[in-house]
């Protein structure tokens, strides 16, 4: 049981932050029907922006702030300068062009912050590892029926959890949410309401990469590091997080995310014998694979159905 | 008065020019009917009005030109589209696809709540549906979500693409009602395009008719209704 309870929790840490990065993925397929194979990347270039602001001496609680102001501003400009032209001429051709932004950012990265991990004392770093948001020592636990469970991980799935009741409320609650809502909805009947779709868009873009760089921070003080393939197999897990969750659910996000994380925890501790932490991630896939043939969607994803 | 006016409308999808330049007027107080078969331009027309696609020529709103307005700021001077195929947000409920109709006005959130309450009261069961996703309601429902929802922006002209569209004749009847009443009880002034005459004609100050993109014949509705050859392509008697 206590072993249990601490897999399932390390398991929703985990999950929490491809809940994160899937949430970016979802806001902007709800909003243009556009995968954005960069969102991933975005979240590195602000995580590496975190590491430089925390060389610079700022504390992390602001340094990640302010990597989600990087993050909102990348994101935002993307939307602006190559989606809305290039979509204007063809749909497919912007998931071309978000492959384009995931090289030209990893280049990017490399290009200034060198190919090593970071923060590296032999390349002169201040810091001796990437800083984390949470208490992370050894002896940061609380015990729980018998389970150790450490306060990083809790506060990591609080976090997902307060973001998604910040996005809740967000969309539920404000007018630039019923906007995003309506835009995703009929976007020539939200321009008929007067709604500047192309705005909420930008805007769209913008939070989805602030949310990834959150996702990114966190991921990075997990590993005590960042580097330029920090984020491949967490853009994976992402988008499949989105998938099971159904793209256009917010909330299936963070549920597929969770998911996928406590199934690849439990599938490795209990069954290491063959499954062990090489084939975690098949187990996971697996089950995507199953919930996919029973409910095309996803498990919160609508299936349009209208009355005519 | 003269509250919209157009000169040599032209608009169209890349090189396929759909309009050709339409001269229309809609006075103050007026329902003005423009008639024509499947694409004679009616949808053009309409979101040529409303700025959602690229047009040329002049589009004169209470003697200011308009043509080169953003749809959002058309919407706010006071034109409110009710598109064709309802064109609702079938995912929101139907009291947010009201609220997105508010978008543009910049008064209190209580002002917009007592519209919304006000066209609850004309349109019964929408408020009896007001919780419930617009895409579970009926085409009629829709329809009348659709008009409602352009109401609540506080419009002075009302343009409808074709609301008569896949309902049946008793629906569309209560509809062209509902249109009516609020164009004597608001005040409101309409321009509604039509393939299906006969009900249209009824309510009609004017008649335009549209044929591949231009205007071929204008009037009343007893003028038109006299000429044997519309009456025989458009009232099918």
């Amino acid at each position: 049981m206590a072993l249990f309870l601490q897999r399932l929790v390390d398991g929703l840490a985990e999950g929490s932050i491809y809940a994160l990065l899937a949430l970016g993925l979802v806001i902007i397929y709800r909003g243009t029907g556009h995968l954005n194979f960069a969102q991933g990347e975005m979240a590195l270039f602000s995580t590496y922006t975190v590491y430089q602001f925390g060389e610079w001496g700022v504390p992390i609680g602001i340094a990640v702030l302010l990597g989600m102001c990087v993050g909102f501003v990348l994101g935002a400009a993307t939307e602006v300068v190559l989606v809305r032209p290039i979509s204007k001429k063809s749909p497919f051709a912007v998931f071309i062009v978000t492959i384009g932004m995931f090289q030209l950012l990893n280049w990017l990265d490399g290009a200034i912050w060198g190919g090593q991990q970071l923060p590296s004392t032999a390349m002169g770093s201040k810091q001796v590892k990437f800083p984390s948001l949470f208490p992370s020592n050894p002896d940061d636990y609380f015990t729980v029926f018998g389970a150790a469970i450490t306060w990083r991980s809790f506060c990591i799935l609080a976090l997902v959890l307060v973001i998604g009741a910040v996005l809740y409320l967000l969309f539920n609650y404000t007018k630039l949410g019923l906007a995003m809502r309506a835009v995703a909805s009929n976007s020539e009947s939200a321009k008929l309401v007067g709604i500047r779709t192309s705005t909420v868009l930008m805007f769209s873009w913008g939070i989805a990469a602030a949310i990834g760089a959150l996702g990114g921070v966190v991921f990075a003080g997990l590993t005590t590091n960042v580097n330029q393939s920090l984020m491949f197999q967490v853009f994976i897990y992402a988008s499949a997080a989105a998938t099971l969750g159904g793209f256009d659910s917010p909330g299936g996000a963070v549920v597929g995310g969770l998911s996928i994380g406590v199934i690849q925890n439990l599938a490795a501790g209990y069954a290491d014998e063959w499954v062990g932490q090489e084939m975690k991630v098949g187990v996971a896939f697996l089950v995507i694979l199953a919930v996919l043939l029973l409910r095309p969607s996803g498990l919160f994803g609508t299936s349009k159905v209208e009355r005519v | 008065m003269t509250l919209l006016r157009t000169q040599g409308l032209t608009a169209g999808y890349g090189p396929l020019t759909v309009l050709e330049g339409i001269d229309i007027e809609v006075n103050e107080g007026e329902i003005v009917v423009m008639l024509g078969a499947n694409g004679a331009g009616k949808t053009t027309t309409m979101r040529a009005i409303s700025g959602v696609m690229p047009r040329q020529g002049i589009i004169e709103y209470e003697g200011r030109a308009i043509q080169k307005a953003s749809p959002d700021a058309i919407v706010r001077g006071g034109i409110a589209q009710v598109p064709q195929g309802r064109g609702t947000f079938p995912e929101l409920s139907v009291a947010d696809n009201m609220r997105a109709g508010a978008y543009v006005r910049r008064d209190s959130a209580a002002s917009v709540q007592a519209d919304l309450e006000k066209w609850f009261e004309v349109f019964p069961r929408l408020a009896e549906r007001h919780a419930q996703r617009a895409g579970s309601l009926s085409g009629g429902e829709q329809q009348m979500l659709a008009i409602a929802r352009a109401l609540m922006s506080r419009p002075k002209l009302l343009l409808c693409d074709e609301p008569s569209m896949g309902l049946a004749p008793l629906i569309t009847q209560e509809l062209f009602h509902v249109i009516e009443r609020l164009n004597r009880d608001e005040g409101l002034s309409v321009l509604l395009v039509e393939q299906n005459a006969n009900l249209a004609m009824h309510m009609a100050s004017r008649v335009y008719l549209l044929e591949t993109g231009r205007i071929v014949a204008s009037g009343s509705a007893a003028e038109l209704g006299a000429d044997d050859t519309i009456r025989k392509a458009y009232l099918g008697f």
